[in-house]
């Protein structure tokens, strides 16, 4: 069009995309890879072989099965499909198991909040600058998330016994350690200008947490409680099972004395329990205006 | 007029101002000084230390050596000096050779403003003003908003209606435009209760009509109320309309300390340098093809040190 455009440009080649080094990184990274697959499955016997093998007990499991003994007498030992829906037998307490294992998860989660918070601002470069202190704050989360929310489970199921006051303690410690830190590393990231201007202005740290760093991180800290509630709603599944109460005590029950379908609906109501959870979380959090 | 002020003597007294960071020297012995109901600007190409000597100033940064003077007290250096200034000046000190911690003696205020504003986006207009109180309150009048004193809220409505916001102090600070913000951080440090008042690139961010209301709201916070002023722009023609005096800046020391009528030489020559930086810098890499990391750490060098 204009005479700018007429001027020839002159050919340059294209830099390579890869160089030689990186390609023959990538390999070798590549083989170790695979080696350490390979050497994990055969440590864990996983193979095809072994699955086909189990198919038979997995059929079984599901549909149940005629056992002919010696004596021979059959006898049919239910699978876990058709489901037990049985309401005053199954599925009302079902319902009220799981409502406590919400009640666990909920309390859990909200008595590590002071804990938390307070691992969370001395863990934090934003709101500590005192290394020593920090220091022990990232040590002590780290020892405590260190241990399994199971573990401390059976600890305190150990101490007081079974039910869910132990495993609301076994979460509480855990998520202090583990919300602790997510909370700390929200603060590291928030915007360091606010900080610096009340530091000007002669703010004590404790000032500055309280007037730049925790209202600028409200959002992500409310946004990350919610997502520890549905993590620990979950935990809380896990924990019934090493009797800490809750659904997850009942499916292991079941499942001890062969009630295969009893648990099978246990174990749905667990999927429906989670899901609507899951949804209800990422909601609240859309509503806080997080994510 | 503007003899006046300067005659009453210095209000901030910077003198041998060293800083490096690694290698790189930022300010190479600088000295100035602002006088009580001046405004200085202070001039400079990136890189040229300007920034770093006011957040020097205020204890962002900690100088390798030289002595900052407020009012005659010395600042310790690395600390805050807004931090509590509870009215009992410490008698003056002699400027000591080198940089020396201090006992714990008070320091009149020195307050800042910066380019990116810094209010807490979420807090009302008026809990960002009263934060600026944070100095001096204890802890237990200050964790939380609702802690502060009602006196304190006062004051900090008294400094928004300096800057004539007072009819915005219950909204969002992040509701509020560039330069709405620009004057709300202003009144911040006026609820510092402010002496000195340091400005670090203060309307780079905004539009010429926005940036035109602060640089008369620092102005007459000069002249009318007597602080000392000291202002990091980036344009001659603003330094030249409003301030008394412009310090130029190169390589870490002052290149001139002028009232306003600098040449248009002066400033050209002052941006000169980092212009024959950035050609050199192009020119190697041109030589060097192939290769783009000196490029790479030369600018985010002269990022960090704008």
């Amino acid at each position: 069009m204009t005479g700018l455009t007429t001027a020839p440009r002159p050919r340059l080649d294209i830099p390579p995309r890869y160089r030689p080094a990186g390609i023959a990184t990538g390999a070798v990274v590549a083989i170790a890879l695979i080696l350490v697959h390979w050497y994990a499955a055969v440590q864990t016997n996983t193979s095809p072989k072994e699955l086909l093998e189990g198919w038979r007990g997995l059929w079984n499991f599901l549909f149940g099965v005629d056992r002919t003994y010696p004596n021979g007498k059959t006898i049919h030992q239910d699978g876990a499909f058709p489901l037990d829906l049985r309401w005053s037998e199954t599925i009302r307490p079902g319902l009220e198991y799981c409502l406590l294992t919400i009640w666990i998860g909920l309390l859990g989660t909200t008595l590590s909040i002071p804990a938390a918070l307070f691992f969370a601002v001395i863990s934090s470069r934003t709101t500590n600058r005192f290394v020593p202190l920090w220091f022990l704050g990232r040590g002590v989360m780290s020892v405590l998330r260190a241990v399994p929310e199971t573990v401390y489970a059976l600890m305190f199921i150990a101490a007081v016994g079974f039910g869910a006051f132990p495993g609301v303690i076994a979460l509480a410690i855990h998520n202090v350690a583990v919300m602790g830190k997510l909370w700390s590393e929200a603060m590291d990231e928030v915007d360091q200008g606010p900080v610096e201007a009340l530091r000007v202005a002669g703010a004590s740290p404790v000032q500055s947490a309280a007037h730049a760093v925790l209202p600028a991180v409200m959002p992500s800290l409310l946004g990350l409680l919610l997502y520890r509630f549905d993590t620990n709603v979950r935990s809380s599944v896990i924990l019934g099972t090493v009797g800490a109460g809750g659904i997850g005590f009942f499916i292991k029950t079941e499942v001890d004395s062969f009630h295969f379908d009893t648990m099978m609906t246990y174990v749905c109501m667990v999927i429906v329990l989670i899901i609507v959870i899951d949804l209800f979380s990422a909601w609240l959090r859309k509503k806080v205006g997080t994510v | 007029m503007r003899a006046d002020h300067l005659s009453s003597g210095a209000m901030l007294r910077v003198d041998g101002l060293r800083k490096a960071f690694g290698e790189k020297t930022v300010l190479d012995g600088l000295s100035f000084e602002v006088a009580s109901g001046e405004v200085v600007s202070l001039l400079g190409a990136n890189g040229s230390g300007k920034s770093t000597s006011l957040r020097c100033v205020v204890g962002l940064e900690r100088p390798d050596g030289g002595t900052i003077t407020v009012d005659g007290v010395s600042a310790r250096p690395g600390e805050t000096t807004g931090a509590r200034s509870s009215g009992e000046l410490a008698r003056p000190l002699a400027p000591s050779e080198g940089v020396t911690a201090r006992s714990a003696e008070a320091v009149p205020t020195v307050a800042m403003v910066f380019q990116k504003i810094h209010l807490v986006p979420r807090r009302s207009v008026l809990d960002n003003v009263c934060a600026g109180a944070l100095g001096r309150l204890s802890l237990s009048r200050s964790w939380s908003v609702l802690a502060f004193p009602r006196e304190v809220q006062a004051e900090a409505m008294a400094c928004l209606d300096r800057v004539g916001l007072a009819d915005r102090a219950r909204e969002k600070a992040g509701r509020l435009s560039g330069g709405q913000q620009q004057r709300v951080a202003v009144a911040r440090a006026l609820c510092q209760r402010a002496q000195v008042l340091l400005a670090d690139e203060p309307v780079s961010a905004l539009d010429p009509a926005a940036s035109e209301q602060v640089m008369n709201l620092l102005r007459s916070l000069a002249d009318d109320d007597g602080l000392a002023v000291a202002a990091v722009l980036h344009q001659p023609d603003l330094a030249r309309r409003f301030s008394d005096r412009i310090l130029g800046l190169a390589g870490g020391r002052l290149v001139f300390d002028s009232s306003s009528e600098v040449t248009d030489q002066a400033v050209a020559d002052l941006y000169r340098p980092a212009l024959e930086a950035l050609e050199a810098a192009e020119a190697a890499e041109a030589a060097v093809a192939g290769s783009t990391a000196p490029k790479e750490s030369t600018d985010s060098a002269t990022k960090e040190f704008a």
